[in-house]
């Protein structure tokens, strides 16, 4: 049995997902990208305050003026990568970024609505959050494997100047 | 990631309105003296090994560096990641927004 998500020889990597783990990527991208907004309940965690300390407020706000329609453009674009690259068996490296990204913004907006905690532990099977906490912890099992994958790629004495 | 903020993100700003602009001049200029801290914040949702991935990926910097990065955040509950102008540091939270961290930015005192 190999890794669910391996390195091919050519810089592409092979994914070996259950239809029902991709079945879920795409339910959850579709569900978000349509409500992307740091005025969503659901979504406000993926759009955090840029500023800290005592600056004026109107120095947030044309931050946000500045930079909200790119990230929203952002999310929505990981999203839709996924809910059209769900059942492939090969992704290039900028689609396995884009996945662990959307991923990584999957596990925020659960686990935000979870309100999850270091010091939490598991509902009971009976708790009615039980089914979304157990996706919850699914996506990062998943995020965990990509990471590893993909950090392995990366030179352990770092570059001069960063992805820019 | 996306390119899609260029080399800064005010590098998109529109024509904003003469007064507008000129009370956001007056409020830049009281900001641009000592340079700015990006700083990622502890948050129970994002693994360990993402945060440290991308520091490396975003800053280059190297496998060591971001791991006692990544504890800091951790442990201390907040990391300096990187400094600079305000602009800089506008990109570098931009960034690490587009990576879901918690990530906000403040002038050094």
């Amino acid at each position: 049995m190999s890794a669910p998500i391996r390195r091919r020889r050519d810089g592409r990597y092979t994914i070996r997902l259950d239809p029902s783990v991709r079945a879920v990527l795409v339910t959850m991208s579709e569900q978000l990208a349509p409500v992307l907004s740091p005025d969503d309940p659901t979504t406000k965690r993926l759009f955090p305050p840029a500023y800290a300390g005592p600056v004026h407020e109107s120095v947030e706000r044309e931050y946000r003026e500045l930079v909200d329609n790119a990230l929203i453009n952002h999310h929505r674009q990981a999203f839709e990568l996924v809910a059209r690259t769900a059942e492939a068996e090969v992704l290039t490296d900028v689609e396995l970024n884009t996945w662990l990204s959307a991923i990584g913004s999957m596990r925020l907006v659960l686990g935000t609505r979870l309100d999850v905690s270091e010091e939490m532990e598991a509902p009971a099977p009976d708790d009615p959050t039980a089914p979304e906490y157990q996706l919850y912890e699914l996506l990062g099992q998943l995020q965990y494997l990509m990471v590893e994958v993909l950090a392995a790629e990366l030179p352990d004495e770092g570059r001069p100047e960063g992805e820019l | 990631m996306s390119r899609a903020a260029g080399s800064s993100v005010r590098a998109r700003q529109t024509e904003a309105e003469p007064l507008e602009a000129e009370l956001t001049d007056v409020v830049e200029s009281q900001l641009t003296d000592r340079p700015w801290l990006v700083i990622v914040w502890n948050d129970p949702i994002n693994l360990m090994s993402f945060v440290t991935f991308v520091l490396q990926k975003l800053f280059g910097y190297s496998k060591e560096k971001a791991t006692k990065l990544m504890l800091d955040v951790h442990h201390k509950g907040r990391a300096v990641v990187s400094s600079g102008t305000r602009e800089r540091a506008e990109l570098d939270v931009y960034r690490l927004h587009e990576h879901g961290l918690w990530a906000t930015m403040e002038q050094s005192t």
